[in-house]
């Protein structure tokens, strides 16, 4: 050994730092002094000096040194620096840190050391955040999932929510709506509840701030998104874990780094004609209309109706002499997108400290609608002293969202310009809106879309204050106090108005001039004593935590409406004749003792256990108080004596965990009674009355979930590649559920704690990443498959129908998943009354109407539900997401691929789009609807000649939803090299929502109208767009 | 930075703050919990009215299944519209099922209404409240849950029972239909409390409460229903005694400004021009649909075109009736076909604010109680002297001509006839209908009616052809359906025939 080392080691080390060599002679020197007083001084232990650095030669702090092969390990200073014991026999360190890729270095007694880092994917040696902490991603006995930001480093985002999109499994980010800054539709790990909600907890720098992350937090401020999906992990979180919980942690300056960094993206949005639905032209309407006519004629009086008899309004389509493309008309094609941050870091000294500032406009693809935020933070922190550190975050930001009036829906802005006549103008030959579409010789009546949306205002703001604050003492050696103190306080104005000469549904204008305004004020406060105790006794690692967190959310409202406007020129109360006003406050408090002790015993066993007691005064007094236990093991595998040495593999750890976590997500007061004011006149007087508002449940409590999760995580070929496999079955008891009840009750329906929901699943995660010269390449992937199942609902009615007999049924029954598609089976179109004569009694059926399945095989097609029967499964077999990366030179790109497969979508606005009695425009598919039972067409669209039979809800509407998108494709160019002007320059172009491939007819595959419990229904929403975008990130 | 550390201590001495027990006891301050109302006059008082409350909402839809499926009123057809075929359409067409929303809507408002009735008759036991109080308001209650439980039995036939708030809710489940007698058992009993419990009159600041006149006049209007005559006869002398008069004009009697007048027994009351919400817009929605201000008399108004008069009631009205002009509007032109389209005029009075009318609703009159005080003589005999009094002062209000020397059959048809005029858009026609007829006799009416309407629609329906299933009256149809709903939650639930 002695023979060789000394000759070996500087080798390596002038390797490492030989870019270092040509700016000093000293080292060299150095080194010979310090490798021969080492070997002078040291005979069994000896001593290592190193500097740790980053790619930008500044020292690192905090960095983890350990010598290969033990547990005992140091971290480097403020300035990089560290001395480590080196015992005898040993060769080389292992120097993590988080971000940066893992280095190994051989060392010998009295060298120094350099090590640079290298900014990395994160591997099994980062640290992971967690509840109330962090910790060593390789410790981690839970299951958290790191969401890997600079996939998304380009990607044009307006809500945070964006950034989990396809990133890690069990995690499904739906962008239902297309609405500028819109937060995407979050679950992790299935639908976990029918009653209260199923959105994961936001925790944004270690302050639960709700299920909603909102639309203010500036997406380029985040650090780090963990999310929590395991009992272990979020039962810390108690009664608001068993959704999940999404660590949101914020950025601040890298120790000893100080930088300027401007970043600008610039770009447009379009809707890309594959994705817009054909609709007929006007002519084609006038045509489908006499067709309707004629053919009803046909049928009804058995003659040929002479051209005369049909009314002159659609006598002769040809002679139409306009055309509406409304959808079109609606589109602000090109809409800008941008965002601009300019962020400040100073990372040298005791504090460091990062300002940033933000600016995000997205124009809507709709005329008129937009999104602004501005945001400013400050996040600072250091050590006051040897024993004391401190910190303060402070967020300001303030968001206007400019609307349109109601995007979701069938009847809404965007589904009603599929089926308006297409025969009106948007304007009149004078120039001035034409405002009543339709509402002629038989057309449905709407409000023109394009008058609407300039001329309806509707706008909503939110100024937003986040705000945390900590101080941490550090004491006898291994003990840590921290109190930490959270605000979140949001000031938000709504403001509507709707002028006199809009026209209602069929309500021609002018109208009553309408203006609603709203104002909210929330404020939320937390404050957290933690204390946490860690120390190694030689083999032995344990870390305790202890903590005492009480949380307030206060909100108070104020809305007030005003009608009989003398002209539609001062949209302001104070011109309303007739105002209404009305205020709201409502509270709700928890207060939890919590506590968590992980142990790790020769980086081979660990061991951790939570426990949180929980009170929340969303609850009867008599189960205000819930306790919530969750335990985990895991086992890395490789480092125990009896594995045999398997070169590429670097980690194998299996773990397992099990823990109950609840729900309290079901509002404010829902045990409670109250009552409700129905007033009454009496001596033509206004005469005050009350009635009872709902039936009080003084046992309402908790939901509870039960959780297991096993995993297996690998980490190969000097983590190059790492692999996660896990398996979970959850199992969510006494759900907040609102229970049918028979009216003669006074009621329809109470709250109370009832039903099971299992959700089992596995999912798969991968990450690579490899280096080959200056090729670089990195790709994540991951696959979800997750499998909801209804155990329970109550006794005696073990199903939960909603939704309506001519706009589709979502189902929950016990054994089932939850909201089935549910309606008729279609078996075919009657072409013959004998057809129908023969069949099971459909009454009212006439040739060209759907012939339905006999379920209960009663002879009759009752016209209620007794002949349903599920006709869709919404939920996904599996989704999957899929990232690709790499770099040559300068340039680098990523592409991500997500998706879902196998799961259906009721296309509700078929019902309106395919409505065949002529009020409404129909596809253009509707050419080849029934006829005649010679002219039968495609066999999917049925008669003109009748309403009935052919709009229930059924499997007509039913389609596949598997989809795959190719949602970002991404290219940068890096100028590394430094300049006078600036360090470095990042040019890049995104394309976002790039391609979609899927057979589903609509725009949207991942739409969900009507949500939670009713999933998969289609009746269109404000549309998705393509966005491109064009950026520059300045270093300076 | 001292500041900070100063902060945290701070927060160090919050701590035990947060860990009082009332830290997470919260109530909702706008509301009050039930657990601590009805324990005073005030608060008893406000539970009654409240009850009171709950019958606007039901006169405001009443004409849907009492006027609208009988040949006295029909629709102003809206080809651009067909939302409405399943709905509100459908009790023109007689194409309701058990699924129809408006039926479950219908269920659940009457039975939400008795349990507050119940509810307030149980709690207001422990009220403190004098002794003297408490037989005026448990009358004015079981007025109301007589009156709900007369709709619903003639609505349904047999009807779930309920006179008490539920002890939990897994009860609601044991509840099943009563039979009919049983039902009107209880009806009667509260009507006789009632009557016994409430004054015949109240000061100025009380009008429009229950009275002893209006639990008499609703107690003869169910023996006449039952055909229990001489009880009906006994019921409603008693209402002659109590000050009641015919008003000169007809119009009168439904004019806000006039309100609970000397013909008024009890009406729902509204009041317009009010912050609070308690006005009415019934000409909102019977106004033709494209009367724009026409009718209501503000521009910017769309209203429903429901309930418009049938040609056939229309032609009813003798020559000379008053009552025709004040009851019916026949002054407004569709702009698309410029055809007449008729409205009710009943309750089409100015308005100083838009989509706010002060229109009562008038569930019992004067005139009522002598029609049927005019019937039930004639169904236990003959036409009397006295009978032709009550019928006769109806028809000389109205500037009609004594009618005289009538068989016992010709006077039942004048009599049906002149309720039908008298008391048009009042919602008695289906059960007047129902009451005098049997199912087969109101299935060969209703599709004579239909026949001709359809032949010559009041309102044209622009070339739109009927659809097969329309205006097709059967037996079962005497009665509405449960609600599926219902049946489906309570399987043990019985549906009534053929539905």
């Amino acid at each position: 050994m002695k023979n060789y080392l000394p000759m070996a080691l500087p080798c390596c080390i002038w390797k490492r730092s030989d870019h270092l060599a040509s700016r000093s002679l000293v080292f060299p020197i150095l080194f010979l002094i310090i490798i021969f007083s080492s070997t002078a001084g040291y005979a069994q232990t000896r001593a290592v000096r190193g500097l740790v650095r980053d790619e930008n030669g500044a020292g690192l702090q905090g960095a983890s040194i350990l010598v290969k092969g033990l547990s005992k390990g140091v971290n480097s200073g403020a300035d990089g620096r560290f001395i480590i014991e080196l015992p005898g026999n040993t060769d080389s360190l292992i120097i993590t840190n988080i971000g940066y890729e893992t280095q190994k270095v051989a060392v010998q007694a009295g060298s120094t050391p350099e090590i640079w880092m290298k900014k990395g994917i994160n591997t099994l040696n980062d640290v992971v955040v967690i509840g109330y902490g962090s910790q060593r991603k390789r410790d981690v006995t839970g299951s958290v999932a790191t969401i890997d930001l600079s996939a998304t480093k380009d990607v044009p985002v307006a809500n945070p929510t964006r950034l989990l999109v396809g990133q890690v499994p069990g995690v499904v980010a739906k962008q239902n709506t297309g609405r500028p800054g819109g937060e995407f539709n979050v679950t992790i790990r299935g639908l976990g509840s029918l009653g209260a909600g199923s959105q994961p907890l936001y925790v944004v720098d270690g302050f639960p701030i709700g299920n909603s992350i909102g639309q203010n937090l500036n997406p380029n401020d985040i650090e780090n998104i963990s999310i929590l999906k395991d009992a272990v992990s979020t039962a810390i979180y108690g009664a608001r874990g068993s959704n999940g919980v999404v660590l949101i942690t914020t950025k601040n300056a890298k120790l000893g780094q100080s930088s300027l960094n401007v970043v600008s993206n610039y770009g447009v949005q379009n809707i890309p004609s594959g994705r817009r639905v054909k609709m007929l032209n006007g002519p084609d309407f006038a045509q489908f209309r006499k067709d309707i006519f004629m053919d009803k004629i046909r049928y009804f009086e058995g003659r040929e109706p002479s051209v005369d008899e049909v009314p002159l309004d659609f006598r002769y389509p040809e002679q139409t002499k306009r055309t509406t493309n409304w959808f079109e008309s609606i589109l602000h094609n090109n809409a800008p997108f941008q965002n601009h941050n300019i962020t400040l870091a100073q990372g040298n000294g005791n504090f460091h400290s990062l300002l940033s500032a933000g600016y995000q406009r997205q124009e809507g693809i709709l005329r008129g609608t937009s999104f602004d935020n501005y945001s400013v933070r400050a996040n600072i922190d250091g050590k006051a002293n040897n024993f004391i550190t401190v910190g303060l975050k402070v967020n300001g930001s303030f968001s206007t969202n400019h609307l349109a009036n109601g995007t979701e829906g069938r009847g809404a802005l965007v589904g009603s310009t599929l089926i308006m006549d297409p025969r009106d103008p948007i304007y009149n030959d004078d120039g001035s809106f034409h405002s009543y579409i339709g509402g002629h010789d038989g057309s449905f009546g709407f409000a023109n879309p394009v008058q609407s949306l300039k001329e309806v205002k509707i706008s909503q703001q939110n100024g937003q204050l986040l705000s945390n604050g900590f101080v941490e003492i550090s004491f006898l050696r291994n003990f840590k106090f921290k109190t930490a103190a959270s605000a979140f306080l949001n000031y938000a104005t709504y403001k509507q108005f709707i002028p006199s000469t809009i026209a209602g549904q069929n309500a021609p204008p002018p109208r009553d001039a309408f203006e609603s305004d709203t104002t909210a004020i929330v404020r939320n406060y937390s404050v957290d004593q933690l204390l946490t105790y860690s120390n190694n006794f030689g083999e032995h690692r344990v870390n305790v935590l202890a903590g005492y967190t009480a949380q307030n959310e206060l909100t108070r409202g104020l809305k007030a409406t005003g009608s009989q406007y003398p002209n539609d020129l001062t949209p302001f109360l104070g011109s309303a004749a007739l105002k209404t006003a009305g205020s709201s406050e409502y509270e709700w408090s928890t207060t939890a003792f919590f506590g968590r002790i992980n142990y790790a015993y020769g980086e081979k066993y660990l061991l951790s256990g939570t426990f949180r007691r929980e009170g929340s005064s969303r609850f009867g007094e008599k189960v205000r108080y819930g306790n919530f236990p969750a335990f985990s093991a895991g086992w890395r595998v490789l480092n125990e004596s009896f594995m045999p040495k398997i070169q590429w593999l670097t980690d194998l750890k299996l773990r397992g965990s099990w823990g109950i976590t609840g729900n309290n997500n079901i509002g404010n007061y829902r045990s409670l009674a109250f009552m409700s004011s129905n007033n009454y006149v009496l001596g033509n007087n206004f005469a005050p009355g009350e009635v009872v508002g709902s039936l009080a449940n003084p046992l309402l409590g908790w939901e509870r979930s039960k959780q297991v999760d096993i995993g297996i995580d690998i980490a190969a070929f000097q983590d190059k590649l790492s692999f996660t496999a896990e398996y979970y079955d959850k199992i969510t008891s006494d759900m907040l559920l609102p229970i049918q009840i028979p009216s003669i009750s006074g009621f329809t329906s109470y709250l109370a704690n009832v039903g099971k929901v299992k959700n089992t699943g596995v999912e798969f995660a991968a990450r690579y990443k490899t280096r080959v010269n200056s090729v670089g390449l990195w790709a994540n992937a991951n696959v979800s498959i997750n499998r909801n199942k209804i155990l329970e609902i109550r006794g005696t009615n073990d199903q939960i129908l909603n939704g309506e007999f001519y706009s589709g049924y979502n189902i929950s029954r016990v054994g089932r998943p939850i909201g089935m598609l549910y309606g008729y089976k279609v078996l075919g179109i009657f072409n013959t009354q004998d057809q129908i004569d023969k069949a099971p009694k459909q009454d009212g059926a006439i040739p060209g109407v759907y012939q339905y399945l006999d379920y209960d095989k009663s002879g009759t097609i009752s016209y209620d539900t007794k002949d349903m029967v599920e006709i869709g499964n919404p939920w996904p077999k599996f989704t999957y997401g899929f990232t690709v990366g790499g770099d040559y030179r300068n340039f680098d790109f990523s592409v991500l691929l997500n998706g879902a497969y196998g799961y259906d979508i009721y296309r509700n606005i078929e019902s309106s789009t395919m409505n065949m009695d002529g009020v409404f425009n129909v596809l253009e598919a509707s050419k080849q609807r029934w006829r005649s039972a010679s002219n039968p067409g495609n066999g999917k669209y049925a008669t003109t000649n009748t309403w009935k039979w052919e709009r229930e809800s059924n499997t007509r509407y039913v389609y596949s939803g598997s989809h795959m998108w190719v949602k970002n494709v991404s290219v940068g160019y890096t100028l590394a090299k430094k300049n006078v002007v600036f360090k470095s320059l990042r040019l890049y172009a995104s394309a976002d929502n790039l391609f979609l491939i899927t057979k589903y007819p609509g725009a949207n595959p991942d739409v969900d109208n009507r949500g939670g419990i009713n999933p998969g229904n289609d009746e269109e929403a404000y549309p998705l767009t393509r966005t491109l975008t064009f950026g520059a990130n300045f270093t300076f | 930075m001292k500041s900070i550390i100063k902060l945290s201590l701070l927060l160090l001495v919050l701590l035990p703050v947060a860990c009082k027990k009332s830290y997470l006891e919260k109530s909702d301050p706008t509301g009050i919990n039930t657990d601590l109302f009805y324990k005073d006059q005030k608060q008893v008082d406000q539970a009654v009215n409240g009850a009171y409350g709950t019958l606007q909402g039901i006169a405001g839809n009443q004409w849907l299944f009492n006027e609208l499926p009988t040949d006295n009123t029909t629709i102003d057809f809206n080809p651009g519209d067909r939302g409405q075929a399943p709905r509100l359409e459908s009790f023109e067409y007689f194409t309701w099922n058990s699924g129809t929303p408006n039926i479950n809507d219908m269920y659940i408002a009457h039975y939400n209404a008795i349990y507050n009735v119940n509810n307030t008759l149980l709690r207001m036991q422990k009220a403190v409240l004098a002794d003297s109080l408490r037989p005026g308001y448990e009358g004015e209650l079981k007025f109301m849950r007589a009156y709900l439980y007369f709709e619903l039995v003639q609505y349904f036939g047999d009807v779930i029972l309920i006179t008490k708030p539920l002890d939990l809710p897994a009860d609601a489940w044991t509840y099943l239909r009563e039979s009919q007698d049983k039902v009107y058992t209880q009806i009667i009993n509260d009507l006789k409390d009632a009557a016994a419990g409430l004054p015949a009159q109240y000061p100025a600041a009380g009008k429009g409460r229950a009275t002893k006149g209006a639990a008499l006049s609703l107690l003869g209007k169910v023996y006449l229903t039952r055909k229990q005559y001489p009880e009906c006869v006994a019921a409603l002398d008693q209402v002659l005694t109590l000050g009641y008069n015919l008003v000169t004009d007809y119009a009168d009697a439904f004019d806000p400004a006039k309100k609970n007048g000397p013909e008024s027994v009890f009406e729902i009351q509204y009041k317009g021009e009010d912050e609070t919400g308690e006005w009415s817009s019934f000409i909102y929605t019977f106004a033709p649909r494209l009367s724009k201000g026409a009718v209501t008399g503000w521009p910017q108004s769309n209203p429903g075109g429901w309930n418009i008069p049938t040609n056939d009631l229309i032609a009813a009205y003798e020559a000379g009736d008053k009552r025709k002009a004040a009851a019916v509007g026949l002054d407004f032109k569709s702009p698309i076909t410029g055809d007449v389209v008729p409205y009710i005029k009943k309750y089409a009075h100015t308005h100083a604010t838009y989509g706010r009318t002060d229109d009562n609703w008038p569930v019992l009159r004067y005139a009522d109680v002598l029609l049927m005080l005019a019937e039930a003589i004639n169904e236990q005999g003959a036409p009397t002297g006295e009978a032709y009094g009550y019928l006769n002062s109806v028809r000389n209000r109205a500037g009609l001509g004594d009618v005289s020397g009538l068989t016992q059959q010709s006077f039942r048809d004048t009599i049906a006839h002149e309720r039908r005029v008298e008391l048009a858009f009042e919602n008695w026609r289906w059960f007047d209908l129902k009451r005098t007829m049997t199912p087969a006799q109101l299935t060969a009416f209703l599709n004579n009616y239909a026949a001709k309407e359809k032949a010559s629609p009041t309102v044209s329906r622009q070339g739109v052809p009927y659809s097969n299933t329309d205006y097709i009256f059967q037996d079962f149809k005497y009665v509405y359906p449960l609600p599926s709903a219902e049946i489906l939650l309570n399987t043990k639930l019985t549906q009534n025939k053929d539905y």
